[in-house]
């Protein structure tokens, strides 16, 4: 609510107001630099919001005495660089959270993490080496490793902007099944086919601010804002 | 030629060194001794303060500075002096072999602080994002994430820092530690021959060498783990 954020003189966040309902996928539009990012990592407090509060099921997350640890367990995100540990195999990867900060067992997590690699279509890799995949492989093991901590919002950082065209499919095709299942989602993309297909909410950002918001529908069939009509010109011809 | 013959007399005589090896060695199992205690205590010292150098709590993170600073910037032979002969006055007396490893983990931490520091600056940051972002704390984040690929990036520097402690152990001699090159010094006086010195300088070299050697073939196998 009223989030802000500012980087030293940067004011990179100038007023958000913003609600996402259980199981909507929330589809986060705008031009670069537009803070679309910011939001997304203030709200598994990657990014400390300078003033404003943040509620998850009307818990403040942005008070001073709660456990960023926690709420960050209920909050997965996917980056737009992977961030796979490179040190670790594919499992070590997804069941790390599980072993440290669960301290499931180990045969405990590695079911979890075996179904959620078989889940997203990586059964042959489960002993490979992040370096040893492609890009998209890369990323739907990153979408395993959040899925893992069984999270309640999922967070995706242009997840599809480092890869080769070819391989952006297998990785949105992941993204839908899981939008499919119920997850509540909030999606920083340039995908437009995916945010018309699977956004059921839409908001667009411009400079900090949200200048539209809507069912995803609606604002593509009927921007209102003369700002998303530009953008959506001209990322759509 | 007469000159050449001199100096083998002098430096090179094998028969003296025959006679003094079993000293000399004696000599060198001290300073291999000191040297890895101190380098496994300069670890844990530099591990623990890097943490702290690259943590956001500002008070720690100024002392630690001080630290590295005061200790990188005076001269280690100095540091043993104050240890063993300056800390009776505050009531701290240690014997010998404990003050010269005190100085020298002392010493060795400061160094190693900074190559950790440089090592853990070094690793990319959406690694340490990606691992909070799971519900990691940072203490976590550090031992699991980021420790272990520091480990592979700081193995050159450690190791030439390791070498550099092996050689500056011999300061030790100064509170009459027997370490090698002392030893070698006190056969010289006793043979009235440097040979002793030779052949310390060959043992020095047989202790480095394997050191460096190891720790390419090691870099080898890290580098084919983990290319990016």
């Amino acid at each position: 609510m009223d989030l802000h954020k500012k980087f030293g003189d940067l004011h990179v966040l100038k007023g958000i107001n913003l609600n996402v309902n259980k199981g909507e996928v929330m589809v986060i539009l705008g031009p670069s630099g537009s803070g679309k990012s910011t939001l997304l990592r203030s709200i598994n407090l990657l990014e400390v919001p300078t003033s404003g509060h943040i509620y998850f099921d009307d818990v403040d997350i942005t008070a001073k005495k709660i456990d960023r640890n926690r709420v960050r367990q209920r909050v997965g995100m996917v980056f737009q660089a992977f961030n796979l540990f490179p040190h670790m195999t594919v499992l070590g990867n997804v069941t790390l959270a599980l072993l440290k900060v669960l301290k499931m067992k180990k045969d405990e997590a590695v079911k979890i993490g075996t179904d959620l690699l078989i889940r997203v279509g990586l059964r042959d890799k489960i002993n490979s080496y992040p370096n040893q995949l492609s890009g998209g492989q890369k990323q739907r093991v990153a979408i395993a490793r959040a899925l893992a901590m069984n999270p309640e919002v999922m967070l995706f950082d242009e997840v599809t902007s480092a890869l080769d065209p070819e391989l952006v499919k297998e990785v949105l095709d992941v993204m839908k099944d899981l939008a499919k299942s119920g997850m509540t989602m909030l999606v920083v993309t340039h995908e437009m086919g995916f945010a018309k297909e699977v956004g059921s909410h839409v908001i667009f950002m411009d400079e900090g601010l949200i200048v539209e918001e809507g069912l995803a529908a609606d604002i593509f069939e009927n921007p209102r804002h003369p700002r998303t009509k530009v953008f959506l010109d001209a990322v759509l011809h | 030629m007469e000159g050449i013959q001199n100096l083998l007399e002098k430096y090179f005589s094998v028969g003296i060194i025959w006679e003094i090896l079993p000293y000399l060695l004696k000599g060198a199992l001290f300073t291999i001794i000191f040297s890895v205690s101190s380098e496994i205590i300069g670890i844990i010292i530099g591990l623990v303060t890097s943490m702290i150098r690259t943590s956001k709590i500002k008070v720690l993170n100024q002392l630690a500075m001080i630290y590295v600073d005061l200790f990188r910037g005076t001269p280690l032979l100095m540091q043993i002096i104050f240890v063993y002969y300056a800390l009776p006055y505050l009531g701290i007396n240690l014997p010998a072999p404990i003050a010269g490893i005190v100085a020298l983990s002392v010493n060795s931490g400061a160094y190693v602080t900074e190559i950790f520091r440089a090592g853990i600056d070094s690793i990319d940051k959406g690694q340490i994002e990606a691992s909070r972002s799971l519900g990691m704390s940072y203490i976590k984040t550090m031992r699991y994430i980021i420790i272990p690929q520091t480990f592979k990036r700081v193995l050159p520097p450690l190791t030439n820092e390791f070498v550099a402690l092996i050689k500056d152990s011999s300061l030790l001699s100064v509170i009459a530690i027997s370490e090698l090159l002392r030893t070698a010094r006190e056969m010289m006086t006793w043979k009235l021959n440097p040979s002793s010195l030779t052949a310390a300088a060959i043992l020095y070299l047989l202790i480095t060498l394997p050191l460096t050697r190891l720790v390419s073939h090691m870099e080898n196998k890290l580098k084919k783990s983990d290319a990016h």
